[in-house]
């Protein structure tokens, strides 16, 4: 391999009709968390029907790029833009950006006892559909579409009684996040570590889900630390975050490679 | 008579509201219903309340009833009339498989008792009150109607107290009492509603007598509107091997002052109080509970959640005390509040007081603001910012709501409870 890395502000891939804006497009975005600078100039763009992994060590700032984009309180933006669909994402409160059609699905997601998983979906469902002009969905509509979703994530029908996320085990809370994607057809879904914590079979079953989702007026971006999930979602371009820069973007096989030699590879190449 | 033009009401002076108290009874006394013994004990009852003076804010144990609202109550005497007719706009549906009873004003206006072996007349059993359940004397002063229950077996029993606001006074003493025979199973639900005259006043009474081996659930439902203040003072003795558990939900009246003692007097006697308190507005809910371990192997379970909301004001004090008697106690407390109003207030005071070596005591009471992390979660998936604070605080009682297990006094408790909550839609899903 000998492909140069691709310089960060240009690592959009290009667009095949330069009057359609990216889906989303970040650039040279500085932020911080906790008085400490994370992102140090992130700069991205991800168009409808592609599929990007964002890999890195711990601490490169994956994590805060994902909760930046999604508007989580207590991340602060001290530089650089980021735009949806030409809007001005970091403009919008947490709640527009998901009716805007933004998913985020959490690597710990939270339990709420109390609330359940029907209600939640059909809440979130209902309020992306007004946004969307369309009208609510009763309560027929509702369950025939959360069943056939709930099928092909492998969860049982009773959990949608349950409550948000309770008891479930690591597994289940991400087959959760992904049943509530399915369910909101997003047009962007930032999938932060998704495959964390999954046995072999429920990853399948969460690439399968994912999979389903792909699509023309749609992208998903993928954050995570191994290559593993790649065999499962095979992505359209790779980028490699380390130290809140993206220091070098290619296609699958820059995974493969990173697998191979490692993340001090890109950090000694970073370095020189 | 009404006492409002009494030139005691506008003197500030502290015992002014102790004098009209005890004025309002020696006008009425002669008039209350009841024989020599209900009169006798009447008057010791206004003595006791003499002697121990009227509650105040400096005291500990009254720091948090909103004691102000008391000097609002026009005149104290009941009406002593003839019962008003159980023709009540308020009375919800019955329940299915429940007895009930009505009371309206501080009367019985409805309900049979024979098939509950029950025992209702007019009279008086003076019970003994602890200092922060003064206020009981009030109740004993002034009562003109008592349940009172006995009941062997199994039973199902619904008993509203009903706020009219028609009498022509605006005070009313309800009392229960209630025992349940060796190895009876009952179930009560105890409801308040109604919205009430202005400045009006309910103090009521209860007393329990769990005998060995008797089970008592025993559901309180309390959604008087905002212009009541509401008093109740409970006391409960529970035997060897009985079980006495409380599911409270709180939501109503303008001020609401909860003073319950539980005494475990028997080996294995055990109390599951489970209650909730939600304010708005300038309401206050604040309730004091102490349980007294008085025999071995009793067990107490106390979970409580309480919302502050707006300007409001919710307490809580759960002292447990496990004397020398009690080896091999177990206590667990939980007790949970949420601030939400800029202004509100909660105040959760867990005390234990442990005076034998064999006990197994554990004990939690936070207090806090939405979890923001939950709060993100629910955005993040597009749920405007009202209804997911809603949703949380939904989330919060749910599981002192769980507890409550009878269906339709569940749907009515969740009803209400979200009633307490600005924006939760469509509640039939949440459940």
């Amino acid at each position: 391999m000998s492909e140069a890395p691709i310089p960060a502000s240009t690592a959009a891939p290009a667009a095949t009709a330069a009057a359609v804006a990216p889906l989303l497009e970040v650039r040279d975005l500085h932020a911080r968390v906790g008085g400490q600078t994370v992102l140090k100039g992130v700069s991205l763009a991800v168009n409808a029907g592609e599929v990007h992994a964002i890999m890195g060590p711990n601490g490169s700032g994956k994590s805060t790029l994902a909760y930046v984009l999604a508007g989580r309180p207590g991340y602060e933006i001290i530089s650089g833009s980021a735009s949806f669909e030409g809007r001005d994402l970091l403009s919008l409160a947490p709640e527009e950006r998901a009716r805007a059609g933004l998913f985020l699905g959490f690597q710990y997601p939270v339990e709420i006892p109390g609330v359940n998983n029907a209600y939640l979906l059909k809440a979130a469902l209902n309020a992306a559909r007004r946004e969307r002009g369309q009208s609510e969905l009763d309560a027929f509509e509702f369950l025939s579409l959360v069943r056939s979703k709930t099928a092909l994530m492998h969860i049982d029908e009773s959990f949608l009684g349950r409550g948000v996320n309770e008891g479930f085990s690591g597994g289940e809370k991400k087959r959760n996040e992904i049943l509530q994607m399915l369910v909101l057809e997003p047009k962007l879904a930032l999938l932060d570590e998704t495959d964390s914590g999954l046995d072999i079979d429920a990853l399948k079953v969460v690439a399968n889900g994912v999979n389903s989702l792909r699509g023309a007026g749609r992208a998903i971006v993928l954050v995570t630390h191994y290559q593993r999930l790649l065999d499962h979602i095979v992505p359209d371009f790779v980028h490699v975050l380390t130290r809140g820069r993206i220091a070098r973007s290619g296609d699958r096989t820059l995974a493969l490679e990173l697998e191979r030699r490692g993340y001090d590879w890109i950090d000694g190449q970073a370095a020189a | 008579m009404r006492s409002t033009s009494n030139p005691a009401a506008s003197t500030p002076a502290r015992s002014s509201l102790l004098d009209r108290v005890l004025a309002d009874y020696r006008g009425i006394a002669a008039q209350l219903p009841g024989d020599a013994d209900s009169r006798a004990a009447r008057a010791r009852a206004a003595a006791h309340l003499g002697d121990l003076g009227w509650p105040s804010a400096r005291d500990e144990q009254w720091r948090y009833t909103n004691l102000r609202a008391l000097d609002r109550i026009g005149a104290f005497a009941p009406d002593t009339a003839a019962a008003p007719a159980a023709t009540l706009a308020e009375v919800p549906p019955a329940l299915p498989g429940f007895e009930r009873l009505i009371y309206a004003d501080g009367r019985l206006v409805s309900g049979s008792h024979g098939s509950l072996a029950a025992d209702l007349r007019t009279g008086l059993k003076a019970a003994e009150w602890l200092p922060e359940q003064r206020l009981g004397w009030l109740c004993d002063m002034f009562a003109t109607d008592a349940a009172r229950l006995t009941v062997a077996g199994d039973a199902a029993i619904e008993i509203l107290f009903i706020n009219s606001g028609r009498a022509s006074s605006g005070a009313a003493y309800p009392q229960l009492q209630l025992r349940c025979e060796p190895g009876s199973r009952v179930r009560l639900i105890e409801r308040h509603l109604g919205a009430g005259a202005p400045a009006s006043l309910v103090a009521m009474n209860i007393t329990i007598e769990l005998a060995r081996e008797a089970t008592l659930t025993h559901y309180r439902l309390q959604q008087y509107g905002r212009d009541t203040v509401f008093i109740d003072t409970l006391s409960a003795q529970i035997a060897e091997r009985a079980r006495y558990a409380v599911r409270s939900v709180a939501v109503g009246a303008g001020s609401a002052r909860t003073s319950a003692r539980v005494q475990l007097a028997g080996r294995g006697a055990t109390l599951a109080w489970g209650g909730i308190a939600v304010g708005r507005g300038e309401q206050v809910h604040d309730i004091s509970l102490k349980v007294e371990h008085e025999a071995p192997e009793t067990v107490t379970e106390e979970l409580f959640r309480g919302i502050a909301d707006e300007r409001s004001r919710v307490a809580f004090s759960g002292h447990i005390r496990i004397d020398a008697r009690a080896p091999g106690a177990q206590t667990r407390q939980s007790l949970r509040g949420l601030i939400e109003g800029a202004s509100a207030e909660i105040d959760l005071r867990p005390r234990l007081e442990i005076l034998t070596d064999d006990v197994r005591a554990a004990h939690g009471a936070t207090t806090g603001r939405l979890d923001e992390d939950l709060l993100f979660y629910l955005l993040a998936r597009g749920i405007d910012r009202p209804t997911a604070r809603s949703l949380l605080k939904w989330a919060f009682l749910s599981d002192a709501l769980r507890e409550i297990d009878v269906p339709a006094l569940r749907a009515e408790a969740e009803r209400l409870a979200a009633g307490q909550l600005p924006d939760v839609p469509d509640l039939g899903a949440l459940a």
